[in-house]
């Protein structure tokens, strides 16, 4: 016969213990609690060591480093540095690229979710999903050797003829197609499954009950998509939006293959230009003075907080329409 | 259909399996004696390596040490990266004891790599920071070979060649030339179109064809040893030239674009009509890019080549930093825009002896042995002169570990 051990007596200290991790609960939580302050820390100690390795060019240049110029020098021979045509570049391509990738991403989910007649949708999905899985530098070569000279060369000077007046516009345009606006369009098209796919999975993850009851009072299909799917489904959407622009804000080789890579003056989105992490990605490995690697790791520094300032942005504004949503009504 | 692909898969994989096998040395654990001609032929159309190992005076004490024993990590300047992977291949078949790896992370990354001590030796087409010498880093660079930066173009004809009569040879125009001065204001923007006098007046059989286009200049976005061979001739060249010489530099305003890498450059140029940029020799050469002859300071109209490198290689003054500019020689026969690539090494402090004597061998043997020289050149760079390489060779001598000299 098998003697059972005998159970430790309530008072007895190791019974204390073993209660206190009996199931495990505290030891997940303790766990867990862990893991998310290590996302914190992490995000903290990049922070942290991009101010910290970039001080020297923060005294030396201060805001000027910042500031919007039209005559801005990037130069590591006399060790003279600002970054406005790079933050500029950033900003416009990844605006650009979002604006032009908005629509058409939404237009995708839209018929995806609603329109799409059954045969179509598996093949059609699986190819959404496989875009955004292509990795980047086979965009940029897709984009050097066919888009540039196919597409933006002809739409460019065709833009630059018929609204040359308006600074944005100006020529002219070089022959290659080596643009801001290449760059643009090459991200929109990067954007553009990253949307879509999300965007489509919150249209399906609306209740049918939403469509009947639309259907029900006499709408037509657009009205119920319009009226009812897009709002009831707006926080997810932008949610989609944020990831898109941050995939646009961080993008660097594909970028660096189209965008010409030059410092220009204009602001022309036909110009060529040059994005932040397109510099980093440059000149990083070769960077031979102290303070060019301080001014580049300085650039990372404003690209990691723009990112920061703009994600907490697009939080807000999913905070506002999520808050304005009945309740029920958010996904 | 999978069937199918399935098949041409696994082809392909056993087809790269056995170019594996035949790249590696046949019998690693076995030294090759000394007397034996080595002939390693690789079978495919696409590579085609043969090692002819030439016995030297290093060699006549084959090492009794395995195979891959010793490893020497190097890493630094792009710019040399060809040759010096071609030497660390073709040295398996000398010293088997000792595998070389040297990654082209750029000259940049290589100094630091040095300075801090992560790699054995390290590339640079820069010079080191004084301080590099002063502050007990006991670093020293030496030149192991030189190269020519050449530039490419891709010009639209302003009307199409004519077409030969039956049975002549086809017209065609001979390489564009440029005079130091045009190559400066090209590079400034003040020159700007392709039928601009100055172009026109360096070539006669140009004279119908350049076009009124705009000039585009494709120089290197990343920092490079290139860019630096390439601008400190532009400042050499004239005093219009204000960028300076360096890595990278602020390129003036107008009508240019950066492109990454010498693939970049040369893709830019291929892509642009009227386009014109600077690329390594060795890489023109291996992608059949047509490139520009200049004349040089003394008037002459030069070909980029070996011997027009070593013409400005035979000219160089060195520092006793072991170090020289040679772009815009005054060598008649020199072509201005050529520069050394150098070697650093620790002289003092490298704290493995064996290895510090593997790394010592590998490069002396890189310096004298034949066979590693005609390769240099087979590449599209030139090796040192008989003068340049005996300094290189005597600094080499000097190098000490624990005190003692590792070459004896």
């Amino acid at each position: 016969m098998i003697k059972q051990p005998q159970p430790l007596p309530e008072s007895h200290p190791l019974s204390r213990i073993r209660q206190f991790f009996q199931h495990g609960d505290l030891l997940w939580r303790a766990i867990l609690v862990l893991i998310s302050i290590l996302v914190l820390a992490l995000m903290l100690s990049i922070g942290w060591m991009l101010w910290q390795s970039s001080s020297n060019a923060r005294t030396i240049f201060g805001l000027s480093f910042l500031l919007p110029t039209t005559d801005a020098s990037w130069d590591p021979v006399n060790n003279l540095f600002q970054a406005w045509p790079f933050i500029y570049g950033t900003l416009l391509t990844s605006l650009v690229a979002l604006l032009l990738a908005l629509p058409v991403s939404l237009g995708i989910a839209i018929f995806l979710a609603e329109l799409c007649p059954d045969w179509l949708r598996t093949p059609l999905n699986w190819l959404v999903e496989l875009l955004a899985a292509v990795p980047s530098v086979v965009y940029g070569l897709w984009g050097l050797f066919v888009f540039l000279p196919m597409v933006v060369a002809p739409l460019g000077t065709n833009l630059a003829a018929v609204f040359g007046q308006i600074p944005l516009f100006a020529g002219p345009v070089t022959s290659s197609g080596a643009s801001r606006l290449g760059a643009a369009l090459v991200l929109s098209v990067m954007i553009i499954p990253t949307i879509a796919a999300i965007s489509r999975d919150v249209l399906l993850a609306i209740p049918n009950s939403q469509r009947e009851a639309s259907l029900a009072l006499g709408s037509t299909q657009w009205e119920t998509i319009w009226q009812v799917l897009i709002p009831y489904g707006l926080s997810g959407i932008l949610g989609a939006v944020i990831l898109g622009l941050g995939r646009a804000l961080g993008e660097t080789m594909a970028v660096t293959m189209v965008i010409g890579n030059s410092i220009e003056t204009s602001a022309s989105l036909l110009r060529p230009g040059y994005t932040m992490a397109s510099i980093i990605a440059n000149e990083f490995a070769e960077a031979v003075t102290q303070l060019h690697s301080e001014a580049l790791i300085e650039v990372g520094f404003v690209l990691f907080v723009m990112t920061l300032l703009l994600n907490m942005l697009a939080r807000f504004l999913v905070w506002r329409v999520a808050s304005r949503t009945p309740q029920e009504a958010r996904v | 259909m999978n069937k199918k692909f399935f098949v041409v898969f696994a082809v392909l994989a056993i087809a790269s399996m056995l170019l594996s096998a035949c790249g590696a040395p046949a019998t690693p654990a076995a030294p090759v004696a000394p007397e034996v001609q080595t002939q390693v032929v690789v079978q495919t159309q696409v590579v085609e390596k043969i090692v002819q190992v030439t016995p030297t005076a290093d060699m006549s004490k084959p090492t009794d040490m395995p195979a891959g024993s010793v490893t020497v990590n190097g890493a630094g300047a792009t710019f040399p990266a060809a040759v010096y992977a071609d030497w660390a291949y073709a040295y398996q078949y000398v010293d088997p004891s000792v595998v070389i790896n040297y990654q082209g992370i750029g000259s940049g990354g290589g100094k630091k790599a040095i300075v801090d001590g992560t790699v054995d030796f390290a590339g640079s087409d820069s010079l080191l920071a004084d301080a590099d010498y002063t502050n007990g880093k006991d670093l020293q660079m030496y030149p192991t070979l030189g190269g020519a930066v050449v530039l490419i173009y891709n010009i639209k004809l302003a009307k199409p060649l004519p077409t030969p009569a039956a049975g002549a040879t086809a017209v065609t125009l001979p390489a564009l030339v440029l005079d130091r001065q045009t190559l400066v204001d090209i590079f400034n923007s003040k020159i700007t179109k392709w039928n601009d006098p100055a172009i026109v007046k360096l070539n006669s059989a140009w004279a119908d064809y350049l076009p009124a286009t705009d000039i585009v200049t494709v120089h290197r976005s990343d920092g490079s040893g290139t860019t630096e061979i390439f601008t400190k001739a532009l400042a050499s060249f004239s005093a219009d030239w204000k960028a300076g010489g360096a890595q990278s530099v602020e390129w003036p305003k107008g009508n240019n674009v950066g492109g990454k890498g010498n693939a970049g450059v040369a893709a830019s140029v291929i892509n642009t009509p009227g386009a014109i940029g600077y690329v390594e020799l060795n890489y023109a050469l291996s992608n059949s890019l047509a490139y520009a002859s200049l004349i040089n300071q003394a008037g002459k109209t030069i070909v980029p080549n070996n011997a027009s490198v070593q013409a400005a290689m035979a000219g160089a003054q060195f520092s006793d930093k072991m170090t020289a500019t040679i772009v815009d020689s005054k060598d008649p026969a020199a072509y201005p825009i050529a520069g050394f690539t150098y070697l650093i090494l620790h002289t003092t402090n490298m704290k493995d002896c064996v290895k510090a004597q593997k790394i010592l061998e590998f490069w002396k043997w890189a310096e004298t042995d034949p066979s590693a020289q005609s390769r240099v050149v087979k590449l599209g760079f030139s090796p040192l002169p008989a003068a340049d390489s005996k300094l290189m060779l005597d600094g080499l001598s000097k190098v000490a570990c624990n005190g003692a000299p590792v070459l004896k």
